[in-house]
C-alpha cells in the first residue's frame, strides 16, 4: 500500500513538471500561509526558481526543494511558456477565442483582431451604441449586486505617484 | 481697445530693443494670443459625453457587442459599483464587451468603457475584471483621452468645441472630425504617465469597491506570460508601457499601503458562474 502511495506521488511529481514556473524578482519570504503575519518558512534568494501550485488574492502558493508555502504575488514573475493553463480558463473555447501556441514558441493566433487600421477607419454604428446603454446598470442595481456578492465599500486615498 | 491692451502687455513681455515695429504682425499675434486663450479651455461635461458617445459608437463600428446579454449585465453592475466609488458617480456609465479576440480595453470620455472577449478570456475571477474596469475608468476621472486630443494635432477642433463653436447636434462635420482623431488615439495609446497612472488608481478603486486590489496585477501578470509573438496582444504591446514596468510599479506603490485589503474578495465562483452560465 505505501508503495502504491509512493508511486502515485511519483507519478503526480511527474505530472506537475510540466506545471507553470515562476521566478523570484526579489529576495522573497515564503509563508506557511497566505497573510502577512503567518509564520515564515524560508527566505527565498532573488531568481529562485519556484513551481507554482495555487494563487489566492495577493499571494501564491509556490513549491521550491521540498518545501511549499505563499509568497507575495508580485515577487514573482511566471515563466514564460510554462503557464498555458493560467492563459486559458477555459473560457476562450466558450468565446471562440483562438487557442495561442503552446509551449511559448513562436506559434501565433490566425485569427485577427482589432487593428490599428480598423481603428483608424472605423464608422459608428449608433445601434449597437444604444444597445450598450440598454444594459448599463443603475445605482440602485449596482448597490444590491454589490450586497449580493458581500462587497463592502471602503474608504482608501489614491497612492502617491511613483516614478513620473 | 482690446489691441490697446494686447499691445501693452506684449511691450511688457518683450525687452524694448527687441521690440521692432516694423516687422510686427500685430493681427498674427492677436490669433495667436487667442489660440492659447482657447487651448486652455476644456469641453463641459455634456460636450464630453457627447464626444465620447460618438468615440464609442466608431469602436463598435470597429467591433460589436459580444451577443450575450447576461454578460454584458455582469460587466455593468461591477463597473457602475466601482464607478460609484469615483470622484464621477454620476455621469451615465456604459460598459460593454466586444466580440473581439484581441487583448485590450478602451475607455472613452464621458463613461464609455470595453474590454474585448479575448481579455475576458484571460481572466480567473471577478476581482480581475474589477481591476481592468477600474483601470480604464481612471482614464474617464482623469481624462486622458480628452487630453491627449487637446495635445493633438486636431486641438483647434477641439478648442471649437469648447467654445462652443461646434455644435454637437446637427451633424456639424469638424464634430465626426474630432471623434475620428478621438478613435484614432486607441491606435497610437495614450501617454505612458497615463496607463501608470491609472494602474496606481485603479487598485485603489477595486479596493474601495471591496474587491481585493491585486486582480489588475493578476490580469498583468497573466499577459506577461503570454508568448509577445501572440497577434492577439500586438495592439496592447504597442500602445501601452511594458507589463514588466507597469507590475515593478504597481509592486513599489501597493506594498505595504494596500495590503490591508487583500483578503477581500474575489468573487472567483460568481465569475465562473456568469461567464460559464450561456454557450
Amino acid at each position: 500500500m505505501k508503495r502504491l502511495i509512493a508511486a502515485c506521488l511519483a507519478f503526480g511529481l511527474v505530472a506537475s513538471a510540466a506545471a507553470e514556473e515562476a521566478v523570484t524578482l526579489r529576495s522573497t519570504e515564503m509563508k506557511a500561509k497566505p497573510y502577512s503575519d503567518a509564520q515564515t518558512l524560508l527566505t527565498l534568494p532573488e531568481r529562485s526558481k519556484v513551481q507554482v501550485l495555487q494563487r489566492r488574492a495577493s499571494w501564491t502558493q509556490v513549491k521550491s526543494g521540498e518545501t511549499s508555502g505563499w509568497v507575495k504575488m508580485l515577487s514573482l514573475q511566471l515563466v514564460r511558456g510554462t503557464t498555458q493553463r493560467r492563459a486559458d480558463n477555459g473560457l476562450r473555447s466558450l468565446f471562440n477565442v483562438a487557442q495561442t501556441g503552446r509551449g511559448g514558441g513562436t506559434v501565433t493566433t490566425g485569427v485577427r483582431g482589432l487593428s490599428e487600421e480598423d481603428l483608424k477607419n472605423a464608422k459608428p454604428n449608433p445601434q449597437e451604441l444604444e444597445e450598450a446603454k440598454l444594459y448599463a446598470a443603475s445605482k440602485a442595481e449596482a448597490k444590491r449586486f454589490a450586497m449580493a456578492g458581500k462587497l463592502k465599500a471602503q474608504q482608501v486615498d489614491y497612492l502617491p505617484g511613483g516614478e513620473r | 481697445m482690446r489691441t490697446l491692451i494686447l499691445m501693452l502687455v506684449l511691450s511688457l513681455s518683450v525687452p524694448a530693443q527687441a521690440f521692432d515695429f516694423g516687422n510686427f504682425d500685430l493681427e498674427k499675434a492677436v490669433k495667436t494670443v487667442q489660440k492659447i486663450k482657447k487651448a486652455n479651455e476644456d469641453v463641459s461635461e455634456p460636450q464630453e459625453i457627447e464626444l465620447g458617445g460618438g468615440i464609442a459608437s466608431n469602436l463598435l463600428g470597429a467591433a460589436p457587442l459580444l451577443d450575450n446579454p447576461e454578460v454584458q449585465r455582469y460587466v455593468n453592475r461591477i463597473g457602475r459599483w466601482i464607478a460609484l466609488q469615483t470622484e464621477r458617480p454620476d455621469i451615465p456609465w456604459t460598459f460593454g464587451v466586444l466580440d473581439d479576440p484581441d487583448i485590450n480595453a478602451f475607455a472613452a470620455p464621458g463613461g464609455y468603457v470595453f474590454i474585448t472577449k479575448g481579455l475576458l478570456a484571460r481572466m480567473n475571477n471577478e476581482a480581475e475584471l474589477a481591476g481592468v474596469l477600474a483601470h480604464e475608468i481612471s482614464h474617464v476621472l482623469r481624462k486622458h483621452h480628452l487630453m491627449a486630443l487637446k495635445k493633438g494635432a486636431r486641438s483647434e477642433l477641439f478648442s471649437d468645441l469648447a467654445n462652443d463653436a461646434i455644435k454637437t447636434h446637427g451633424g456639424d462635420p469638424r464634430l465626426t472630425k474630432l471623434v475620428s482623431a478621438g478613435t484614432e488615439i486607441y491606435a497610437r495609446g495614450l501617454d505612458k504617465q497615463d496607463e501608470f497612472e491609472s494602474d496606481r488608481m485603479g487598485v485603489v478603486l477595486a479596493a474601495r469597491a471591496g474587491y481585493d486590489p491585486y486582480g489588475l496585477p493578476a490580469v498583468l501578470q497573466t499577459l506577461q506570460s503570454i508568448n509577445p509573438g501572440d497577434s492577439n496582444l500586438a495592439l496592447m504591446f504597442k500602445t501601452h508601457p511594458s507589463f514588466d514596468k507597469r507590475l515593478a510599479l504597481l509592486s513599489d506603490e501597493m506594498t505595504p499601503a494596500l495590503d490591508a485589503y487583500e483578503r477581500q474578495p474575489a468573487l472567483d465562483v460568481r465569475f465562473a458562474g456568469v461567464l460559464g452560465a450561456k454557450r
